[in-house]
């Protein structure tokens, strides 16, 4: 059953987190009759039981549906379902490159927030003709007139383009449909030209080794063709290709337009980069397709197993989850405090907070994870550039000519009557002010170019609590900049911890030193003796506080009939003690690592 | 299986629940007594068909309220204890609440062959009372331990609170010095404990209650203990003194680690296989249950659980270390012996390890060391 290529359309759905897009495209596939009405589940794209718990979307999915127009023609649409948190913005990246259309969801109460703007930026970026809708039209808050407006002044598409839905109800879902098959042009690619297919997402599958998601451009996929990656070179026989509905099925062959799979027992996902371009190696085309940006990661955090006969499990764990997750990147690290573990790098605190969560839940670890901090580049006085992504292994000082710190362009979008706390606080994290634009429906946009550290310590729920939920984020690398930053260390028990070391800014580290030292004191909870903290910039101690020791931990009876049930409560103790990690004599729980996000 | 020599009877009426009391007790349902009794014999009889028990060297007969037990039906639970053996000059405990010790009820408990009265006096102090909600008063409490001493009782141990709300060390010291004074050889003082499961649990996380801090119900503890010791009393348990030659030798066993066999609704027991491995096993909480099951089975069994060598090991440690003299229990554990000896919260002598000061304060900590 194949379409004409003017009968296909390939678009995504694209909106500020928690708009609806999910729950739009869900609508999607029990309107096209892609999913039976028996087998519909909430959030059907969501295939992680993370994704549905916690009602976010973390991978991109996409799934072929065919929807009889009223035209009288049935047209082929391929939709790819794309995340919405700031942290996964490249897989709406990729997802957006093989479009040629974009569905905009804007949420009718809450209005065009910081990511519908980047959304929107990027889909321009790749060519892409907007659908806008306006979602949640049914909820008692909701202002779709004043949406509408804002949609036509911020984002320029004419307000009589809009469609007014609200996804839970199924209202509006025909008019979404009938406007992408009118709106979103057709694929332009020659199906009889070399194959060349982008590769926008790669999954492992446990039997069948990595499935790659492509688009086909130019060309037709076939099963038995040898696929060649056009970056790495390397080149694989196609066992099967095939479409999602949304399930994987099996067919002849994705011709130009059209979004599928291919598996081609590759083991290795790194072997199928996103961003790559798929071609024929028997007639291979001459040039590969303009890929796009590389997924660095931005935080870095250690992992350790609690338990230290873990670390092999923790090794192992880390290998599987890479299979899926190409933006994860780790290496062994050894702490003094900690053991043996991993430095890992993430796209953000979410993803990190996901990445713990997986590993635990599906590879049954209890790990610990250290702070989150930036990379930063240093230049030693010998004229060396070393990256730094572990306060620890920052050089002595007398061997720094200088530190600088990844510097990013934040958006904040805002009513205007929180714009004081916005700038207030983002001045209190060092930010540089650039420009405000005020918008329709009392919304305005700043932006701030701000140092990533402080980002990712506790901004984002600053700015959320400052705003009563309103403001939203987001925020995009834009280089290094040479900054004033020394080294923070901390003293448990007298011994330095490795893992509770900082980088900050020069003019805030006694401060910083000072409330470290008051928060890990409400952390760390009372031992056998009392637990002197200490702060301490190069030596020079800042701060001090005291752990007292615990008072009084007796049972008054124990009697034949307690013995069981006293027995059973210090065992659930000593299970609690293990989330703690001994630091010499000092147990240490994990929230004490995560102590210097929250500083404020 | 080793030889059991150590009998618990539970009897699980009150007149009254106290608030604070998360023992297997029930008011209002006292005329459950008489089929309970008829339960309880059936269950000691079989018992006695299965295992090997007896003859016993301590029978503690606990609740709940079993002074509310008439010396008709206690003679007739004793007998069937009699019945199996009784070692020569065993300790038979009976647990009697102030109300009913009358110079009757003492004779007839005499008579029925008991020899040690444990009397739930909790404290002197009016108000205390009231906030316990004991349907005693103070003075009560002393009569009924005059009573018992004049009816023929020797051995007369007091069950007292301490860290009671209201109630401040002064009046903590009053309580326990009038006490002692009516002539007791035991004594055993208990902090008064937040179960959560309670209405005082309810009271205090509510915030209606307030229980004493750390620092006031350690400095009661304290000023007890050396009350105490001036008065001739030795400190041989936690929450535990008496005279030379008066320590409760039923509770001895049981933290030396010896078998013992529980009957009546709740009761738990504990066996030694011979391969060293114990094995906990513990009856149906209700009385209605019990009485239905053990008058038909004989048997009341709920639950039970096996615990390894290893394990029965540390549970070993964890109760011996509570015994002040010293513990051999913690034999097994060099490891964590020398870490808590280093901590100044054990001290070793003989091979034998003791709880210091300061490890009396945190014995728990201690005990949980010795656990998996």
């Amino acid at each position: 059953m194949s379409t004409p290529t003017k009968l296909t359309r390939a678009i995504s759905v694209i909106a500020h987190v928690d708009h609806g897009k999910t729950t739009l495209s869900d609508r999607l596939l029990e309107y096209t009759g892609t999913v039976a009405p028996r087998d519909m589940v909430e959030q059907v794209l969501d295939q992680l039981d993370l994704e549905r718990e916690r009602g976010i979307t973390i991978k991109a999915q996409a799934v072929r549906m065919l929807y009889k127009a009223d035209d009288g023609q049935t047209y082929q649409i391929n939709l790819i379902d794309t995340p919405g948190h700031v942290d996964f913005s490249y897989e709406v990246s990729r997802a957006l490159a093989a479009c040629d259309g974009a569905i905009l969801v804007v949420d009718a109460s809450q209005g065009i927030e910081a990511q519908t703007l980047a959304n929107v930026h990027q889909a321009l970026e790749h060519n892409l003709k907007i659908v806008p809708v306006v979602n949640k039209i049914d909820l008692p808050q909701a202002d779709p007139e004043l949406v509408r407006e804002e949609i036509e002044k911020v984002i320029g598409l004419p307000a009589e383009s809009v469609i007014f839905a609200s996804a839970r109800q199924g209202i509006g879902t025909k008019e979404i449909l009938e406007a992408v098959v009118r709106e979103v042009p057709p694929p332009t690619g020659d199906p009889t030209a070399p194959l060349r297919a982008l590769i926008f997402d790669a999954k492992f599958d446990a039997y069948r080794g990595v499935v790659t998601y492509v688009r086909v451009l130019e060309g037709t996929l076939r099963k038995g063709v040898r696929a060649q990656m056009m970056q790495t070179g390397k080149s694989f026989e196609v066992d099967e290709v095939g479409i999602f509905r949304p399930e994987r099925t099996p067919v002849d062959d994705l011709s130009a337009g059209e979004v599928g799979y291919l598996i081609a027992n590759i083991r290795n996902v790194r072997d199928s980069r996103v961003g790559d371009t798929v071609t024929d190696a028997a007639r291979p085309a001459s040039a590969p397709l303009p890929g796009y940006r590389h997924v660095t990661p931005m935080v870095f955090a250690g992992l350790f197993p609690t338990d230290t006969e873990q670390y092999q499990q923790l090794k192992e764990a880390l290998e599987k989850l890479q299979l899926n997750d190409a933006a994860l990147v780790y290496e062994p690290e050894t702490s003094a405090a900690l053991g043996f573990g991993f430095r890992c790098g993430f796209l953000g605190l979410l993803h990190m907070e996901i990445v713990q969560e997986r590993l635990e839940r599906e590879f049954n670890l209890t790990l610990l994870g250290t702070a989150p901090t930036v990379e930063y580049r240093v230049r030693l006085r010998n004229g060396e550039e070393v990256p730094v992504d572990n306060p620890d292994h920052l050089p002595s000082p007398s061997e720094i000519e200088s530190i600088s710190e990844p510097i990013v362009l934040a958006t904040i979008v805002v009513p205007s009557v929180y714009v004081g706390n916005m700038m207030q606080l983002s001045q209190e994290r060092r930010g540089q002010y650039l420009n405000t634009v005020y918008e329709p429906g009392d919304r305005v946009v700043l932006t701030y170019r701000m140092p990533l550290a402080e980002i990712i310590h506790d901004y984002y729920d600053q700015l959320k609590s400052r705003s009563k939920g309103y403001a939203s984020l987001d925020y995009e690398l834009v280089g290094f900049e040479e900054a004033n930053l020394v080294k923070l260390d901390v003293l448990v028990g007298g011994s330095p911890v490795d893992a509770l070391s900082m980088i900050v800014d020069r003019s805030k580290a006694q401060q910083q030193g000072r409330r470290l030292a008051e928060k890990l004191k409400t952390l760390i909870p009372r031992q056998l003796f009392e637990v002197p903290i200490q702060a301490a910039i190069g030596g020079k101690i800042v701060a001090r506080e005291t752990v007292p020791a615990m008072r009084k931990d007796v049972t008054a009876k124990c009697y034949g009939g307690d013995v069981t049930r006293k027995r059973k409560l210090l065992e659930k103790q000593k299970e609690g003690k293990k989330r703690l990690k001994r630091v010499g004599n000092v147990e240490i729980p994990q929230e004490a690592f995560m102590a210097v996000l929250s500083l404020d | 299986m080793e030889r059991i020599h150590s009998l618990y009877l539970h009897v699980p009426f009150c007149t009254w629940v106290c608030k604070y009391c998360d023992f297997n007790a029930y008011a209002v349902l006292e005329g459950l007594i008489p089929p309970y009794v008829d339960a309880l014999a059936r269950e000691i009889d079989l018992a006695a068909a299965e295992l090997p028990i007896g003859p016993f060297d301590t029978v503690f007969i606990g609740g709940g309220t079993p002074s509310l037990l008439r010396s008709a039906q206690l003679h007739q639970v004793l007998d069937r204890v009699r019945a199996i053996g009784m070692a020569p000059g065993a300790e038979i405990t009976l647990e009697a609440n102030p109300s009913n010790v009358t110079s009757e009820q003492v004779d007839g408990w005499l008579e029925a062959g008991v020899n040690r009265l444990s009397v739930g006096v909790q404290s002197l102090q009016p108000d205390a009372l009231r906030f316990l909600e004991r349907l005693h008063s103070g003075t009560d409490a002393i009569a009924a331990l005059r009573t018992a001493r004049a009816g023929g009782f020797s051995n007369i141990n007091a069950d007292l609170l301490y860290g009671v709300p209201g109630v401040n060390l002064a009046g903590w010291l009053e309580t326990l010095d009038a006490v002692l004074a009516a002539g007791v050889q035991h004594l055993s003082a208990y902090e008064l404990t937040v179960e959560s499961k309670t209405r005082l649990g309810q009271e205090v996380r509510t915030g209606l209650v307030r229980m004493p801090g750390d620092d006031e119900q350690l400095a009661q503890y304290w000023a007890a203990a050396e009350r105490l010791q001036t008065s001739g009393y030795e400190h041989y348990e936690i929450s535990n003194w008496s005279l030379p030659g008066f320590a409760c030798r039923h509770n001895l066993a049981a933290w030396h680690y010896q078998p013992y066999l529980g009957c009546g609704a709740g009761a738990h027991s504990m066996f030694r296989r011979s391969d060293r491995s114990t094995e906990r096993r513990w009856n149906v909480k209700g009385p209605h249950a019990y009485i239905k099951q053990a008058s038909t089975s004989g048997h009341a069994v709920a639950g039970s659980e096996a615990l390894s060598p290893e394990r029965a090991l540390g549970e070993a440690a964890m109760i011996g270390v509570r015994l002040l003299d010293g513990t051999t229990a913690a034999r097994d554990f060099p490891a964590q012996r020398t870490q808590l000896v280093n901590a100044g919260l054990l001290a070793e002598h003989d091979g034998a390890v003791r709880l210091t000061r300061r490890g009396i304060e945190l014995a728990n900590q201690i005990g949980a060391m010795f656990l998996a």
